[in-house]
């Protein structure tokens, strides 16, 4: 990875005309008002938002929203999908249409301690504690005599042991702590050429893992909030949902690393420029292209959660729950609280 | 920026779509040449490239099947616990295969060498717990007179098999090794004490029936001489033996439905418990000695199982779930390349063929490897497609700022490519090392998804840098390509 940094400075040298060129264009449009109107048309609208100077209202938005989902983290905790609670859950779909009360009561009559959700149309969910394969056949062909018959085409039983659940829970909490470390080790890498060495790379990288950890606590929050306080069954916490957090964690360092590489480039070209004017000259060049690229998969999410199997539903919510605040931390916390840090502990 | 606008470069390009589009549209160039119907099973496919099966392979979820965990328990002391899993995933694998499953999965697992994981597509639960967790008795006959004057067949006309007290209890292993000599496959059996007492006397009295040595002399190979193994053969099976059909149901091989194991001629009294079981004059192959030894250990499974979890998906829910999936992707896809072109017009248009590049290009790669595709995994190609676009994006809203700074088209593309590349490159290097880790140490479920979304980043890396790079470049060769309306960068100088 260090390898080709010396490559890269050589061809930054091969352009030093452009870039002299740009750090003009740049000085111009943030430091001489009022520009001709051309001028006004050619540079990018710099200084109609000063998101720098507002930090504060920024991480206060972020709060409001992330305190009552820790609250109700530590308080509620979640709503565990079968894959995390353990048990058996039993997806039947009746060629009858029968009431959710038929389903009910027929399964209170096999006293396994079975709860029934509706999906809608004809098919059931029925969670119950760990059933011994015989049970299971049992419980499905009492059903069909007393409720309906059922279509064993579309039926699907899961089985999940404690040992499994427990192990599902620490995998993936290890897996999130792991990516953490190397993301933050891989931008303490990439930033440490800036001016400020190794500790500005560690800011560079400590705000990016801030950011992420935003939007993991906002995702999780909410769906506690979701699952626990209003019991909704997309609120649900399943390994999908553990896939949705990963991967927002990669999207979210994905809009992060775009800004503090805007910053990293701008902060080289313009050094007459305050380290808070270089990152909001930053953010209005990037804040396009993150708006875009969120919007073009929210997209694509939003036709999984329209059009989508009912599995994928909840996974696709979490992923644009938090993609849009991926997108919101990379541009309104993580770059402003880089500033913060670095007025608390000037570099260079 | 020559290096990837370079010749090498473009035909790296073109073979990767000659490949994709090889290996994409195998099935249908084939059902085109053969005028079979587009769609439906037909003979021959799916397509065999030199050995390579193509096909997309659904995971359980899609396909339809069972899935278990199992934890190995009660290990025999003083072997291996990586042999002993490895005995009972094959002696599992033996008693699938008489389920007709196609594809298997039979995979071992946990730190200890403690867990084996079970797929199998099309099977419910039940049977699959049934036939694998079955407890099977291996049984030894000898050959006795049989009462019966109608019985003319089988492999001893005018005997039946009779019960000796010998069970699968009483062998302690079974192995395929080669013999002395180095030529043929052999079974070696190593039998628990009192095994070797009962097998000693039973041998003794075999020899004693009709002395000699059976290969040169025709009088000492007398159906006497033959002991039997056979599993879950029952007194019921040796009572009804001269009703029509059940002996040669019995006959066949046991993982086809019959019962008999192998019929052995005793050579000479086999004492100190071990015995060798050879092919006779013709020898056994390689193949037909270990099915044999696991034919004989399956008998009893070397360890108890104790099931973990299980799964068990519809045949139709998975397809259903398979249309909703695609129909969903395609949405998304429609949306996201009309999106581009009306914002970013002309390269929006290429960004979208780009895409198109990537997409086939992926699949391409799901069919050859393979990759066994779950819903998760469908789900983290999606949204690759995500990513895949972000780059471009990155690179037109770069190249928007470059022409407004006043650069030359073609100087504005080789900026605009050239200064995201850094936000790129890290970017989707932090994508992938989350997939590396989800990869190691993600729980099994999520596995499918970590290496879809990630030769999926790959892949998006590629046609992004290279394939829209390379089409920018080719198309605004032509100077009427370059018209301010086309490029969606209106308000710039356009020189």
């Amino acid at each position: 990875m260090t390898e080709d940094e010396p490559a890269s400075d050589v061809e930054d040298e091969d352009t030093d005309e452009t870039l002299a060129e740009e750090v003009e264009e740049v000085e111009e449009a943030v430091a001489v008002p009022p520009p001709p109107i051309e001028k006004v048309l050619a540079a990018p609208r710099v200084r109609k938002l000063d998101i720098v100077s507002r930090r504060n209202l920024f991480f206060l938005l972020s709060l409001v929203i992330i305190i009552p989902g820790i609250i109700s983290m530590t308080t509620k905790h979640f709503l565990l999908g079968i894959d995390f609670a353990g048990g058996t859950e039993i997806t039947a779909t009746f060629s009858n249409n029968p009431t959710i009360a038929q389903v009910e009561s027929a399964v209170a009559s096999e006293n396994i301690d079975g709860t029934v959700l509706a999906t809608g149309g004809s098919t059931f969910i029925i969670r119950a504690a760990q059933l011994q394969p015989a049970q299971q056949t049992s419980v499905i062909n009492d059903l069909s005599t007393k409720v309906g018959p059922i279509d064993r085409s579309k039926l699907s039983i899961l089985e999940v042991g404690g040992t499994i659940a427990k192990e599902t829970i620490e995998f993936a909490l290890l897996a999130v702590v792991l990516a953490a470390v190397a993301i933050l080790l891989l931008l303490m890498i990439r930033f440490r050429n800036v001016p400020g060495g190794w500790r500005a790379g560690f800011q560079f990288g400590g705000s990016a893992l801030a950011a992420l950890l935003h939007d993991v606590f906002l995702l999780t929050g909410l769906f506690s909030i979701m699952g626990a306080v209003f019991n909704l069954r997309i609120g649900e916490i399943d390994s999908l949902f553990v896939t949705a957090v990963l991967t927002v964690v990669g999207f979210s360092v994905h809009d992060t690393i775009v800004v503090f590489d805007r910053i990293r480039e701008n902060l080289r070209v313009s050094q007459r420029l305050s380290f808070e004017q270089v990152v909001n000259l930053s953010i209005m060049q990037t804040a396009a292209r993150s708006i875009i690229t969120s919007f073009t998969v929210v997209l694509v999410l939003a036709a999984i959660l329209i059009a989508g199997g009912a599995s994928l539903k909840g996974f696709a919510l979490a992923l644009m729950i938090g993609i849009v605040s991926g997108t919101y931390s990379s541009i309104f916390n993580a770059a402003p609280l880089l500033v913060v840090w670095r007025r608390l502990q000037p570099v260079r | 920026m020559q290096l990837i606008l370079s010749w090498p470069v473009r035909l790296l390009i073109i073979a990767i779509l000659v490949f994709s589009i090889g290996v994409d549209g195998a099935g249908y160039v084939y059902r085109a040449v053969n005028h079979y119907p587009m769609t439906g099973n037909v003979p021959g496919l799916p397509p065999n490239y030199f050995g390579w099966q193509l096909y997309i392979h659904k995971g359980l979820d899609l396909a339809g099947g069972t899935h278990i965990d199992y934890q190995l328990t009660n290990f025999p002391a003083g072997q291996a616990r990586s042999d002993v899993q490895q005995r009972t995933i094959d002696v599992i694998n033996k008693r699938v295969n008489a389920l007709g499953v196609s594809e298997p999965e039979i995979r071992g697992a946990g730190s200890n060498n403690d867990r084996i994981t079970v797929d199998l597509a099309g099977v419910t639960a039940d049977q699959a717990q049934k036939v694998i967790g079955r407890v099977t008795k291996l049984v030894y006959t000898k050959w006795v007179k049989d009462p019966n004057p109608a019985n003319t067949s089988g492999p001893h006309p005018g005997y039946m098999p009779q019960l000796v007290g010998l069970t699968g209890d009483d062998i302690s292993s079974a192995s395929s090794t080669i013999d002395q000599n180095g030529i043929a496959w052999v079974v070696n059996l190593t039998f628990t004490s009192h095994g070797s007492v009962v097998f000693d006397n039973l041998t003794r009295a075999n020899v004693a029936a009709c002395p000699g040595d059976p290969a040169t002399d025709p009088a000492a190979g007398c159906p006497e001489r033959f002991l039997t193994i056979w599993l879950d053969l029952t007194q019921q099976d040796i009572n009804n033996w001269d009703q029509p059909g059940v002996q040669a149901q019995l006959l066949q091989r046991y993982d086809s439905g019959g019962k008999q194991l192998v019929d052995a001629i005793t050579d000479s009294e086999i004492s100190g418990g071990q015995a060798q079981i050879s092919g006779g004059s013709a020898g056994f192959t390689q193949t037909e000695a270990s099915d044999l030894a696991t034919g004989i250990n399956s008998g009893s499974l070397p360890v108890d199982l104790v099931v973990l979890d299980v799964t068990q998906v519809g045949s139709t829910l998975g397809a259903d779930s398979v249309k909703l999936s695609i129909a969903a992707g395609l949405l998304g896809l429609t949306i996201v390349v009309i999106f581009m072109i009306v914002y970013y017009r002309l390269p929006g248009l290429l960004a979208s063929l780009a895409l198109l590049f990537y997409a086939g290009a992926v699949f391409a790669v799901f069919k050859a490897l393979p990759v066994t595709l779950t819903l998760a995994g469908i789900t983290g190609f999606i949204l690759s497609v995500g990513m895949a676009v972000d780059a471009n994006v990155l690179i037109f809203e770069r190249f928007k700022e470059e022409v407004r700074a006043g650069r030359t088209i073609p100087a504005a593309v080789d900026a605009a490519v050239r200064r995201a590349w850094p936000a790129i490159r890290d970017s989707n290097t932090s994508t992938l090392i989350t997939c590396l880790i989800l990869l190691f140490v993600g729980p099994a479920q999520i596995k499918g998804f970590a290496i879809v979304l990630g030769i999926g980043v790959v892949a998006s890396l590629f046609s992004s840098i290279f394939v829209t790079h390379n089409l920018l470049a080719i198309v605004l060769n032509s100077t009427s390509m370059r018209r301010p309306a086309l490029l969606g960068a209106d308000r710039a100088r356009i020189t």
